[in-house]
Order: C-alpha cells, then sequence, then structure tokens
C-alpha cells in the first residue's frame, strides 16, 4: 500500500495520461461556494478524481463535506465555479448538454405514491418516448431479477423500505446507465437488507459493465463494494486519500469481503484518514 | 401476508396502529371484520341517540309555552313543514335550483382557480408578481361584492353562479399552488436525471404530486360554494334554498327556516359525499397503504 497522499497524487496525474481513452467521468479542479445572506460557504475545493469504465469508485468524506453537492455538480445539476466535469472526455456545458446514461439514486428511494411500481420503473423509458410494450418487458424483467416477481403491480406505501429500495435500483438500472451515481442509497436499509441489495448492485454491475460512483457515510460498504476508495477532507472539499481495494473473497460475497485478510486494515486506516474526533 | 394486506385496505394505517389490533392479529379475517362492523354499529348507535335526546329536549322545550314554540319551533312542526315541502315539490326545486348554482360555481371556480395555480408553477417571477393581487383579491368579503354582481350579472342564475365562482376561485388557487410548489426538489432532479424537460416534470411529477392539495381544496370549497349561492339567494331571488330560508325568516316562520336548512345541509352532505367518492377514484394509491 502507497501512502494515501502519494496516492492521491497519482490520482490527480492519471487525469492526463487516460484522455486519449475517454474515461466515462472525469472530473478535474472543480470548486463550488454557496452564497447564503451575507457570507460565503465554500464547500467544495479543487477535486478532481476520474472514475474509469467498469470501475466502482467510493467516495467517503466527514459529515457534511459537500458529497451532495459533488453529485449534483458530477450530474451538472448544478453548474461549478470553476474546473470541468468531463463524460466520455466531453465537458458539461453550462446548458444544453446533459449526461447521457447516467442513472441516479439516493437514499431517499423518491418513488412516485401515485404510481406502481412497474409504473415508477418505467418513468425514465415513458420521458424518452420508449414504445409501452419494450419498456412493460424490461421493467418486469429487471423486477423479476431483484426479487420483485408478483409486486410489480404494488403501490409503493405496501412495500417494505427494502423492496422500495430495490424498485428504486430498478428504476436507475431499467435505462441501462453506463454511470450509476449512488448518494447512500443502501443507508436507510437495516443490515441484512442491505448487505443482499449491495450484493445485488455488485452483481448487476459487475455483469453489465457498468461503473459506479457510490458516495456514502459507510466505511465497510464503501470498502465491499468498491475498487477504489476516496477520502475527503472537512470542507471546502479536497482529496485527501485514495486506496485500491484489494480483498481475498467473492467480489459479491459482502460477509467474506468483511471477514477477509486486510478488510479491517482499509476500514481502520480511512477512519484515521477522515479525522472524525478532531472535527 | 395477505391478512395483513386485507386489514390495510379497510382501516388504511390506522389498523396498524391501532392497540386492539394486536390482539387480534393471530384471528381469522372474518372474526376481525366482524370485531369492526361492531365497533362501527355501536359508534353510530351513540350518535343516533345524541341525536334523539336532542331533538327530544327541543321537542318538551318548546311544548311548554306557545313563546318557545314560536321563537324556536320544534322538530314537529319543522317535520310537519318538511313533509309539505316535500310533498308540493318545493323543496326538491329549490334543492335542485340551488344545487345547479352551487356545482356550476363549484367547477367553474376550481377549474378557473387550479389552472392558474398550477400553471404559477411555471415561473417564479409570474407567480411573485401576482401574489399581492391574490391575496388582496381573496381578502375581499365575497358578500360586500354582492350588490356589484347583481348589476353585472341580473337577478338570475348567472349572478349565483358567479357568487359562487368567486367564493371559490381564490382558494382554489392557493391551494394548487401550494401543492405545486410543495413538490419535493429531489423528485423534480431525478426527473431531470432521468432527462424529463419543464413540461414533463409538469405532467408526471407536479400535478399528480399536487392531487392531495388540489382535493383537500375541493372538499373545503364545496361549503364556500354553496354560501356563495345561498349569499346570492339572499340579495335577489325567486326560487332555491336561499330564498326559502329569506323568505321564511322575513314571515317569522321559524320551523320553515329549520325545515329549508335541513334541505341545505342535505344538499351540503351530498356534495361533499360525491366528492370524497370521486377523491377515491382518482387517487387509489391512497387507500392502498
Amino acid at each position: 500500500m502507497q501512502t494515501p497522499i502519494a496516492r492521491a497524487a497519482d490520482a490527480v496525474s492519471n487525469t492526463g495520461s487516460q484522455r486519449q481513452g475517454a474515461p466515462p467521468l472525469a472530473v478535474e479542479h472543480i470548486a463550488k461556494s454557496f452564497f447564503t445572506a451575507d457570507k460565503v460557504t465554500p464547500v467544495v475545493g479543487d477535486l478532481s478524481f476520474v472514475l474509469g469504465k467498469g470501475e466502482i469508485v467510493s467516495i467517503v468524506g466527514p459529515s457534511g463535506c459537500g458529497k451532495t453537492t459533488l453529485l449534483n455538480l458530477v450530474c451538472g445539476l448544478i453548474p461549478p465555479d470553476a474546473g470541468q466535469v468531463r463524460w466520455h472526455g466531453q465537458p458539461l456545458g453550462a446548458r444544453g448538454f446533459r449526461p447521457a446514461n447516467v442513472g441516479y439514486m439516493l437514499q431517499k428511494d423518491l418513488l412516485l405514491p401515485w404510481r406502481t411500481a412497474i409504473a415508477n420503473v418505467k418513468l425514465g423509458m415513458e420521458i424518452r418516448h420508449i414504445p409501452k410494450a419494450e419498456g412493460n418487458d424490461r421493467a418486469r424483467a429487471l423486477l423479476d431479477q431483484l426479487g420483485l416477481h408478483g409486486f410489480a403491480d404494488n403501490y409503493p406505501s405496501t412495500l417494505s423500505g427494502g423492496m422500495r429500495q430495490r424498485v428504486a435500483l430498478a428504476r436507475t438500472l431499467v435505462n441501462d446507465p453506463e454511470v450509476l451515481l449512488l448518494d447512500e442509497p443502501f443507508a436507510a436499509l437495516d443490515f441484512q437488507t442491505k448487505l443482499l441489495i449491495e450484493s445485488d448492485t455488485v452483481n448487476l454491475v459487475r455483469d453489465s459493465g457498468k461503473s459506479v460512483l457510490l458516495i456514502t457515510h459507510d466505511i465497510e460498504e464503501a470498502v465491499s463494494m468498491a475498487d477504489r476508495v476516496l477520502v475527503l477532507t472537512h470542507r471546502p472539499t479536497r482529496l485527501k486519500a485514495a486506496y485500491d481495494i484489494e480483498l481475498d473473497a467473492p467480489a459479491d460475497d459482502m460477509i467474506g469481503l468483511r471477514e477477509s485478510a486486510g478488510f479491517g486494515d482499509y476500514v481502520r486506516q480511512i477512519w484515521s484518514d477522515l479525522d472524525v474526533g478532531r472535527a | 401476508m395477505s391478512a395483513a394486506l386485507d386489514r390495510g385496505r379497510g382501516m388504511a394505517a390506522v389498523a396498524d396502529h391501532d392497540p386492539s389490533a394486536v390482539s387480534v392479529t393471530a384471528a381469522p379475517p372474518g372474526a376481525i371484520r366482524a370485531r369492526r362492523f361492531r365497533r362501527s354499529l355501536l359508534v353510530l348507535l351513540v350518535q343516533a341517540l345524541i341525536l334523539i335526546a336532542f331533538l327530544a329536549f327541543w321537542e318538551y322545550e318548546a311544548g311548554k309555552s306557545k313563546q318557545s314554540a314560536f321563537m324556536f319551533g320544534s322538530p314537529s312542526a319543522i317535520w310537519s313543514f318538511l313533509r309539505k315541502m316535500i310533498l308540493d315539490g318545493s323543496l326538491l326545486r329549490d334543492i335542485s335550483v340551488t344545487g345547479l348554482e352551487t356545482v356550476l360555481g363549484f367547477l367553474i371556480g376550481n377549474l378557473i382557480g387550479t389552472f392558474v395555480g398550477l400553471s404559477l408553477w411555471y415561473s417564479l417571477f409570474v407567480s411573485r408578481v401576482v401574489q399581492p393581487f391574490v391575496i388582496a383579491i381573496g381578502s375581499i368579503p365575497i358578500i360586500a361584492l354582492a350588490p356589484i354582481i347583481i348589476i353585472w350579472f341580473g337577478t338570475g342564475l348567472a349572478s349565483k353562479i358567479a357568487m359562487s365562482t368567486l367564493s371559490v376561485v381564490v382558494v382554489a388557487l392557493v391551494t394548487s399552488y401550494k401543492g405545486a410548489i410543495g413538490v419535493d426538489p429531489d423528485q423534480i432532479n431525478l426527473l431531470r436525471t432521468l432527462g424529463a424537460r419543464k413540461p414533463q416534470i409538469f405532467s408526471k411529477l407536479v400535478v399528480p404530486a399536487s392531487l392531495t392539495d388540489i382535493f383537500a381544496g375541493l372538499k373545503l370549497t364545496v361549503g364556500f360554494a354553496l354560501i356563495g349561492a345561498i349569499v346570492g339567494e339572499f340579495m335577489s331571488s325567486s326560487v332555491g334554498l336561499g330564498h326559502a330560508i329569506f323568505q321564511a325568516g322575513s314571515l317569522y316562520a321559524i320551523p320553515k327556516v329549520f325545515a329549508s336548512l335541513v334541505g341545505t345541509i342535505t344538499l351540503a352532505l351530498v356534495l361533499t359525499f360525491v366528492v370524497g367518492k370521486i377523491e377515491q377514484l382518482l387517487t387509489p394509491w391512497r387507500r392502498a397503504g
């Protein structure tokens, strides 16, 4: 294992060398401040990283470090003050260009209560005017795959928290996004449900070669799911450290990964990087 | 599972928090249904007893002297007026005229109010511009407009519909606008990441998400529409419940006033019931919890 700072420097310098291959997502020196009443709050300060194809990258940071702001910047929902976000080498412009093929999932499932599970899954396809029959088939297949067979016509209010989050996952995956942006998607779930959905997510993502940016508070989740973990500093957020995770267990075995040698070391190291005690 | 869903369908989420439900979870669904039926029967019985006791007290007090019978009427006198008005068809005619005015005012007022309220979501600028005007118009007591309305719309049906519409429109506008701007910004962001533009966000998210508030407004405005129609009839009319109440009051025919009031209450209950049924039909997901 290299020192965190050296790895962080590596991650930044990689930005240049990988441009020819145009990774799905490259974040280059972005910064963002918010103006409230009479004061300026810098939230993100000079942050760079790259998400390669088929890679799962986790971002962990202290509470309130601006992770959600980062996500909104990456999606183009808010513009950065400085720096650039590139999707497949193409910069996110101020207007017009929206990242294509991005799936976005939050801790809140954001299911529309007036739509049944399957109608929620079909929302994105409806917006893009994909033929009804095709949308129906894809949505139903994915719900079955996520263990929701027989619940397609249930309203969200009749589903458990875990089932609702699976529907949200299906709604994200059904559009076949190349990149998934997940903002603490499993944080509200109980431990058992969380492990099951984590391993389902890893399987579905690995099988289809998608890239994932996973923002989380949960260090164990970050280490067990990701190829690489980026640790952020307090506000204004910068990159503090980056770790390539190499564990000796099947990628979808959430318990095995947690028990494997080295897991505890990563968790302990990232915990100390987070500097929580001194916050 | 199916028993739990069954229970949920009847009583919505209440069943889950009802402490008595805990003890019966093991009982077969039939027994639960029977128990619930007995309980609602008991509620009905107590309500009937209260009503009967009240009417009996009224009848007894009114029978004590000629004055109190004249001043307060009595249930038996009200009933005989009611019978007469039903038999000669005047009650039905008054109810249907006032009902027509109320329903038309309710529909026109809510259509305009809801349309404008939801449309204001489109532009923060426009909504900020019109806000003080809406508040100003909303603060006018509708009855103060009645003389002008009669000058503009005449003494016929149109002036009552106009009164009823005016009583409804601002409330409908405010409740639907409140619903539209109350939409979760995360949900708007989600739709944007799915590629939705503003018109799609409006039709797929804002309108259905506002339905809860819109229906709350509809239930509120049923009463307002009826008040508008009756106030319009008070000012000048030859038919309708407001006309009957006003005329009977002028003639000191107190039991007839109460008999017409019974007609008004019946109309209000029927209209509220219909709106509730329509809400149930249009928002099936709210029964599913």
